[in-house]
C-alpha cells in the first residue's frame, strides 16, 4: 500500500461497487461491497442502518441492486396478507431491496425487518445478475443477466412471469419507460420491448462497448402538438463501459434515425448516474454522473433535438483531503454515488471508502465550473462500531465454512485466530464459531488505523521501503523513510531490515551526511541505530574500514571546527541575550527619559554632539549600573569628564534596573570599552553617533 | 613591474550524483507530454518507416498517433473485447493485433475493416508478430499454443504446443524468416524454428516471462520476468550471459534504444531503467507517476513512449540540438593574429624580448591589487556569486584574512550591507569546506558590530537566525562525536586483526624488496 503499485487490485477501489439511494426523500443508500456485505446508511446522519450478510455472499456476490419503487408499498399490502402466509409477513411498511448477485439468484430483502423477504430463484437466471428494475406500479421486478435472458418477475408469488431471449450476447442494463409500458434492455445495443407483448420497438446502436447505464430523462415529449402515446419524443441516456461520452436518445414516430441525438463528455467511464426529470419544455434536465476516477459531473440541458457537438459539465465536483503542511499532497477522495434531493437544488454526495462512506449534502451553485471540496476523512477510517446501529444481523454460517479474508492476494492476507466477540449481535440463532467480525476483518487488512491518520507508511513496510529505495536508489522512497523523527520507527526499522542492504544504507547516509544539520542531524540517528545494531555484523566484515573509511574522514573533518564553533556560539549567545535584554528595557523605560551616558569630548563640535544627545530621549540606552561605571572609573580617567544625570539614574534604578541581570551588566561594558577604543578615531565616533540618532 | 598574483581559488569536488554522458543524454528530452487513454496501455510500437507514427494499445482501441500529435491521427476500434500488441510490420504499412477473444486481426493503416482475421486461438491473445519474410505473423495465446500464420490467404500453418501456460510475449528474429522467440508464464522462453515444428532451444527465466526481445544481430536474447532481466547467447545453445535485478517489482516491458548500445527496461516499480550492452550495467534511470507496462523508442531515440497502468500515455520528445548554436557568439580575433609574428626565426645576434602579456584579472583580484579590500568584498558578495560560486567569497574572505585586512574590509557597513554578509554566513556556514574561514568571519563581524546591536531590527533577526544555526550544528556536531566513538570501537576490534595482516604484508614486501636488491 505504501508503495504505491499499480493499483490495480487494489480491494478498496471504489469504482464499480453496486449502490443506491432509497426512492422516497432519499432517507438510505444502500451499498453491496465487494466482501459480500450489505450496508444500509442513513443519509441524514451518515450513521450505519443496517448491516446484512447474505449466506452465499462468498460465492455469489451482489453485482446490483435496486430500491423497490415507493407507492408500491403502501397500497398492494391487505390483499398480499390474504393471499400469502407469514413468509412475506405482517410489516405492511416493508421497504423491499432488490440484489441481483453473480450466480443469477434475486434475493428480496427487507429494510424494515431487516431480514431476507424472499429469494427469487427457480426458473431466473443461471448466470450474472446485470441489472434489476422494479415496475413502478404493478410490484414486476425486471432483471438482464449474462445469460442473454430478459425476465420478469412476479414479486408476490416469487414466480417468474415471462423469460425471453434479449439480445445475442449478456443483456448489461434496463430501464422502464415513464408510462410503464415500455423497456429498454442494451447489450451491444439498446432494444426498446413492448411489455405486453414482448417484441422489439425500436433498436438502437451506436455504442462500441457493451451499454452499463439506461436511463429516460424526460417523462413529456418537447412538442406537445402531436398526441403522445407514451413514448414517442421521450429522451433517454446511455453509457458504456470504457467509454467516456453519455448517449442521449430520441425514441421518434418512424425507424429512420439511429444515431444518437447528443452526448455527453465526462473525464472517465461513468460508474453512477442521477438525474432530474424535467417536467415541461423549459425546465433543463439536471444530471449528475459519478465517473470511475472519482469525479462527479453536473450538467444542466434542455434537451432540443440534434446537437452535433458532445457536451462538457457545467460543473465538476472533486473532494480531496486536506494536505496536512506543506510535505503532504492533498490525496483526491473517490466520490461513490451522487443523488440530487427532492428539492432538486442540493445533491447527497457519497464519498470515501466503501466499508465507511461519508454522506454529505452539498447546495449546488452552479457558477462554479469546477468544485473541490476539502474533506478530511481520516477520522473516518477508524472503522469503529457504531452504537446507534439499529440491528445488525449475522445469518446462520456453516461451521466448516471458512471465512476468506479480503486483500490483496498474496499479500499477507494473515488469517487470524477468532477473538472473542465485541460486538453486541443479537444472537437468537446459533452461530457459527468461525464467525469473525468486520473489525478482525479490518485488522487482518493490516490497516492500522492511528498510522493511516497520522498520513505515514506502517512500521512494518519501513523496512522493505528502505531495501527497496536502496536496490533501486529511488530518492523519494528514500526521503519518505529516512526523513522520520521517530526514534522507536528508526530503531525497529533498523532491526528488520535484510542484512545485505546494512552496506548501501551505509553509503547512502554518507551521501546525506553532508548536508545541512537539519537533516543531517536525522541521518546521524540513522546511523548511531545501524553501528549499535549491526555492530557484529559490520566487525566481521573484512573491508570495514575501507568501506566506512569516506564516512569516518567525513566526519572527522566537519568534527574538526567544533572548538571554534563552540567559541563562536558563546559569542552569539551573549550578543542575543544582549538583544533580548534591551529589547526587553525598551518596554519599561519611560518615553521622556534622556540619555544617561553622553560623552563630552574636548573639541570644538562639543556643543552639538551634546544637543544631539540631549534630543535623544526615547533612544534605547542601555541602563548602567553603579558598580559597572566605577569599574570603569577606574580603568580610564578619561571617563570622568561623563556628564551624569543623577536624578534619571535615581529614577531608573526604581523602574528598570531590577530586570538588568549579570550578564548584560558585562555586556554594557564590553560595548563600553570597544566605544573608548574606536574613540582615537573622531570620524568613527561620529559615525556612531549619527548611527544612534 | 612584479606581476600581481590573482587569488587562488580553492576547487572543491562536487558532491552529488555523477554527470556522465548517459546522464546527458536520457535528460536531454522535453518535459512529457501525457495523453490519457482509455484503459491501461499494454503496447506502444513505433513504425519502423518514417514518419514513424506509433501504434497505442489500450482497453478496446488502437490510436496511431504522429510523432508530434497529441491526438490520435487515426483508430481502430472494432474489436469486441481488449486488444492486444498492435505491432507495425516492418515496412509500416500493416498491423496487427491480438484480442481477448481470442482473435488476430491485420489492418491496413490506411483502411479500417480488418483485411484478414486469422481464427484459431481459443483464448486471448497476448503476443503477434510479423516474421522478417513480412508474409507470416506468429501469436502466442493464453490457450499455451504458439501459431504461425500465412497472411495471403490467413491460414494456420503451424501451431506448437510447447508451452504449459499462458503464453504472453514473443519476438520474432529481424534476419531468419523462420526463427521467432515466445516467453510463457510456465518460465520459459522457447526459440522456434518454423523448419523444424518445434522448439530448438528453450531457456528456463526462473519467473513468468513478461516480454522477450531480440537483439538485432540474433544472437542475444532479453528475458524480463518477475525482478529479473537476463540476457542470453542463443549462438552458445542459450547460456546465460548475465542476469539484471535493478528493479524492485516485476519488469513489464524491454526494449532497444537505435544505436542497439543500450537497453531499456520498464517496471511496475515505476522506472525505467538504462543498461549498457557492454557493461551491463545500469547507466540511467527514468522516473515515472505510476507502474509502467510498455514502452517504445522512436528512429535515432528521438522520442520515448511509455504507457502506464492508469491509462496516461508519457510522450517525451528529444530537445532540439539546433538551438544552442544559433545563439549569437562574439567573434573572436582570428586565428592569424595569434601566430603572427611566432614563426620568426631567431637569429644569432638578436635578443628576444618577449611583450608581456597581458593578464586578464578578475574584477575583485583588480580592487585586491590596488587595496580596496572593502569594494572586493562587495564584489564577491554580489548575489550572482554568493549564490553561483560561494567558493571564490570563501577564498576572497580568506585571502583578506591573510593579509589580516578582513576587519578592515567588515566594518563601516549599513544595515542592507550586514545582513548580506550573515545572510551569506547563515547559508554557508554549516558546509565543512567552508566553516573554518566563516567562522573567523563571523567572530571578525560580532567583535566589530557588538557595539551597534540592538540599532537594527533586521540584523538582529540575522545574528538570531545564525545562532541558531551554530547551535543546531553544535549539537550535531556532538552526535557525530559520539558517533566516532562508536566507530573508533568498531575499527578497534578490527585493527587487531589487520595489524597482524599489515604486518604480513608488510614483511612480504620487504622480501620482495630485498630480492630485488640482490
Amino acid at each position: 500500500m505504501a508503495a504505491g503499485g499499480g493499483g490495480v487490485a487494489d480491494p478498496l477501489s471504489p469504482a464499480g461497487v453496486p449502490c443506491a439511494f432509497s426512492p422516497q426523500s432519499q432517507a438510505y443508500f444502500a451499498l453491496a461491497s465487494t466482501d459480500g456485505h450489505l450496508r444500509v446508511w442513513e443519509t441524514a446522519n451518515n450513521r450505519l442502518h443496517q448491516e446484512y450478510v447474505p449466506s452465499a455472499h462468498l460465492s455469489g456476490t451482489c453485482t446490483c441492486l435496486a430500491w423497490a419503487p415507493a407507492r408500491l408499498q403502501a397500497k398492494e399490502t391487505p390483499q398480499r396478507k390474504k393471499r400469502k402466509s407469514e413468509a412475506i409477513g405482517t410489516s405492511n411498511q416493508t421497504d423491499l431491496l432488490a440484489l441481483g448477485t453473480a450466480v443469477g439468484s434475486i434475493l428480496l430483502y427487507s429494510t424494515v425487518k431487516g431480514e431476507l423477504h424472499s429469494k427469487l430463484i427457480s426458473g431466473g437466471h443461471d448466470n450474472k445478475v446485470n441489472c434489476i428494475q422494479w415496475h413502478q406500479d404493478n410490484g414486476y421486478l425486471y432483471s438482464c443477466s449474462d445469460d442473454k435472458h430478459i425476465v420478469e418477475w412476479n414479486t408476490q408469488t416469487c414466480k417468474v412471469k415471462c423469460k425471453w431471449k434479449g439480445d445475442n450476447s449478456s443483456v448489461s442494463s434496463l430501464c422502464i419507460s415513464p408510462d410503464g409500458k415500455m423497456l429498454l434492455s442494451a447489450g451491444r445495443t439498446i432494444k426498446l420491448w413492448v411489455l405486453e407483448t414482448k417484441e422489439i420497438y425500436r433498436h438502437f446502436t451506436g455504442h462500441a462497448t457493451p451499454v452499463s447505464s439506461l436511463l429516460f430523462t424526460t417523462i413529456r415529449p418537447p412538442n406537445e402538438s402531436q398526441p403522445f402515446d407514451g413514448i414517442t419524443g421521450l429522451y433517454f441516456l446511455s453509457g458504456a463501459v470504457h467509454d467516456r461520452l453519455l448517449n442521449v436518445w430520441q425514441v421518434r414516430s418512424e425507424n429512420k434515425e439511429k444515431n444518437a441525438v447528443m452526448s455527453f463528455t465526462v473525464t472517465d467511464e461513468p460508474v453512477y448516474i442521477d438525474l432530474t426529470l424535467s417536467e415541461n419544455k423549459e425546465e433543463p434536465v439536471k444530471l449528475a454522473v459519478v465517473c470511475k476516477d472519482g469525479q462527479v459531473h453536473l450538467f444542466e440541458h434542455i434537451l432540443n433535438g440534434y446537437c452535433k457537438k458532445p457536451l462538457t459539465s457545467n460543473c465538476t465536483i472533486q473532494i480531496a483531503t486536506p494536505g496536512k503542511g506543506k510535505k503532504s499532497t492533498p490525496k483526491p477522495i473517490p466520490i461513490l454515488a451522487a443523488g440530487f434531493c427532492s428539492d432538486k437544488m442540493s445533491l447527497l454526495l457519497v464519498y470515501g471508502n466503501w466499508f465507511q462512506p461519508t454522506i454529505e449534502r452539498v447546495a449546488l451553485n452552479s457558477k462554479e465550473s469546477h468544485v473541490c471540496l476539502v474533506r478530511d476523512i481520516s477520522n473516518c477510517w477508524a472503522p469503529k462500531v457504531e452504537t446507534a446501529i439499529t440491528k445488525v444481523r449475522t445469518p446462520v454460517m456453516n461451521s466448516e465454512a471458512k471465512v476468506l479474508v479480503p486483500g490483496i492476494p498474496g499479500h499477507q492476507a494473515a488469517i487470524k485466530p477468532a477473538l472473542p466477540q465485541t460486538e453486541e449481535i443479537e444472537n437468537k440463532r446459533k452461530l457459527g464459531e468461525n464467525e469473525v467480525s468486520i473489525e478482525e476483518r479490518l485488522g487482518a487488512l493490516d490497516i492500522d488505523t492511528r498510522k493511516e491518520k497520522d498520513d505515514l507508511p506502517q512500521t512494518n513496510s519501513f523496512p522493505v521501503l528502505l531495501a527497496q529505495g536502496l536496490e533501486s536508489n529511488d530518492f523519494e522512497m528514500l526521503n519518505k523513510v529516512l526523513q522520520t523523527r521517530n526514534l522507536n520507527l528508526i530503531k525497529r526499522t533498523v532491526l528488520r531490515m535484510p542484512l545485505h542492504a546494512v552496506i548501501p544504507l551505509l553509503q547512502e547516509l554518507t551521501k546525506r551526511l553532508q548536508g545541512h544539520p537539519n537533516s543531517a542531524v536525522l541521518m546521524v540517528q540513522w546511523l548511531k541505530c545501524v553501528l549499535t545494531v549491526h555492530a557484529s555484523y559490520l566487525s566481521t566484515l573484512p573491508d570495514l574500514v575501507p568501506q566506512l573509511g569516506t564516512l569516518y574522514q567525513l566526519m572527522e573533518s566537519r568534527v574538526k571546527t567544533f572548538q571554534k564553533l563552540s567559541h563562536l556560539h558563546g559569542k552569539l549567545i551573549l550578543l542575543i541575550t544582549q538583544v533580548t535584554a534591551s529589547e526587553k528595557t525598551k518596554g519599561t523605560t519611560c518615553p521622556a527619559q534622556k540619555a544617561k551616558l553622553v560623552y563630552e569630548e574636548e573639541s570644538s563640535e562639543e556643543e552639538s554632539d551634546d544637543e544631539i544627545a540631549d534630543k535623544d530621549s526615547d533612544e534605547n540606552w542601555d541602563e548602567e549600573d553603579e558598580e559597572e561605571k566605577e569599574s570603569i572609573k577606574d580603568e580610564d580617567v578619561d571617563e570622568e569628564n561623563e556628564e551624569e544625570d543623577e536624578d534619571t539614574e535615581e529614577k531608573d534604578e526604581e523602574n528598570g534596573i531590577q530586570e538588568l541581570d549579570f550578564c548584560e551588566g558585562v555586556s554594557f561594558y564590553l560595548r563600553l570599552v570597544s566605544f573608548i577604543k574606536s574613540r582615537c578615531k573622531t570620524a568613527l565616533v561620529k559615525k556612531f553617533l549619527i548611527w544612534y540618532i | 613591474m612584479a606581476g600581481y598574483k590573482p587569488v587562488a581559488i580553492q576547487t572543491y569536488p562536487v558532491l552529488g550524483e555523477k554527470i556522465t554522458q548517459d546522464t546527458l543524454y536520457w535528460n536531454n528530452y522535453k518535459t512529457p507530454v501525457q495523453i490519457k487513454e482509455f484503459g491501461a496501455v499494454s503496447k506502444v510500437d513505433f513504425s519502423p518507416q518514417p514518419p514513424y507514427n506509433y501504434a497505442v494499445t489500450a482497453s478496446s482501441r488502437i490510436h496511431i498517433y504522429g510523432r508530434y500529435s497529441q491526438e490520435p491521427i487515426k483508430t481502430f476500434s472494432r474489436f469486441k473485447d481488449t486488444a492486444y500488441c498492435a505491432t507495425f510490420r516492418q515496412d509500416g504499412r500493416l498491423l496487427v493485433a491480438g484480442s481477448e477473444d481470442g482473435g488476430v486481426q491485420l489492418f491496413d493503416i490506411s483502411g479500417r475493416a480488418p483485411l484478414r482475421q486469422f481464427e484459431g486461438h481459443t483464448k486471448a491473445v497476448h503476443t503477434v508478430d510479423f516474421t522478417a519474410d513480412k508474409y507470416h505473423v506468429v501469436s502466442g495465446a493464453d490457450d499455451y499454443t504458439v501459431k504461425l500464420w500465412d497472411i495471403p490467404n490467413s491460414k494456420e500453418i503451424l501451431t506448437f504446443k510447447e508451452h504449459s501456460d499462458y503464453v504472453r510475449c514473443g519476438c520474432a528474429s529481424k534476419l531468419n524468416p523462420d526463427l521467432f522467440v515466445t516467453g510463457s508464464y510456465d518460465h520459459t522462453v522457447k526459440m522456434f524454428d518454423a523448419r523444424t515444428s518445434q522448439s530448438v532451444i528453450s531457456v528456463e527465466h526462473g519467473q513468468p516471462v513478461e516480454s522477450v526481445l531480440l537483439f538485432p544481430s540474433g544472437g542475444l536474447l532479453v528475458s524480463a520476468g518477475g525482478r529479473y532481466v537476463k540476457v542470453w547467447d542463443m549462438l552458445k545453445g542459450g547460456q546465460l550471459l548475465v542476469s539484471l535485478k535493478n528493479h524492485h517489482k516485476t519488469v513489464t516491458c524491454l526494449c532497444l534504444s537505435s544505436s542497439g548500445q543500450r537497453l531499456l527496461s520498464g517496471s511496475l516499480d515505476r522506472k525505467v531503467k538504462v543498461y549498457s550492452t557492454t557493461s551491463y550495467k545500469v547507466v540511467h534511470s527514468l522516473d515515472y507517476a505510476a507502474s509502467i507496462l510498455s514502452l517504445a523508442l522512436a528512429h535515432e531515440d528521438e522520442t520515448i513512449v511509455v504507457g502506464m497502468t492508469n491509462g496516461i500515455l508519457s510522450v517525451k520528445h528529444r530537445k532540439s540540438e539546433a538551438k544552442k548554436d544559433s545563439l549569437p557568439r562574439r567573434r573572436r580575433p582570428a586565428y592569424r593574429t595569434f601566430i603572427k609574428g611566432k614563426s620568426y626565426m631567431k637569429q644569432r645576434d638578436d635578443i628576444l624580448i618577449n611583450r608581456p602579456s597581458k593578464k586578464h584579472l578578475e574584477l575583485y583580484d583588480r580592487d585586491l591589487k590596488n587595496f580596496r579590500v572593502s569594494k572586493a568584498l562587495d564584489r564577491v558578495l554580489e548575489p550572482s556569486c554568493t549564490i553561483k560560486t560561494p567558493e571564490v567569497t570563501v577564498s576572497i574572505i580568506k585571502e583578506l584574512n591573510r593579509r589580516g585586512v578582513l576587519a578592515n574590509a567588515l566594518a563601516g557597513r549599513d544595515e542592507k550591507e550586514i545582513s548580506r554578509v550573515l545572510n551569506f554566513l547563515i547559508r554557508n556556514l554549516s558546509q565543512p569546506r567552508f566553516a573554518p574561514v566563516l567562522i573567523n568571519a563571523a567572530e571578525i563581524i560580532i567583535d566589530i558590530y557588538l557595539p551597534v546591536i540592538g540599532q537594527s531590527p533586521v540584523v538582529d533577526k540575522k545574528f538570531l537566525v545564525l545562532q541558531g544555526l551554530v547551535e543546531k550544528e553544535i549539537d550535531y556536531q556532538r552526535e557525530l562525536l559520539e558517533t566516532l566513538g562508536m566507530m573508533d570501537m568498531l575499527f578497534a576490534t578490527m585493527t587487531r586483526k589487520d595489524s597482524t595482516l599489515v604486518w604480513q604484508r608488510t614483511s612480504g614486501g620487504l622480501l620482495e624488496n630485498k630480492k630485488v636488491e640482490s
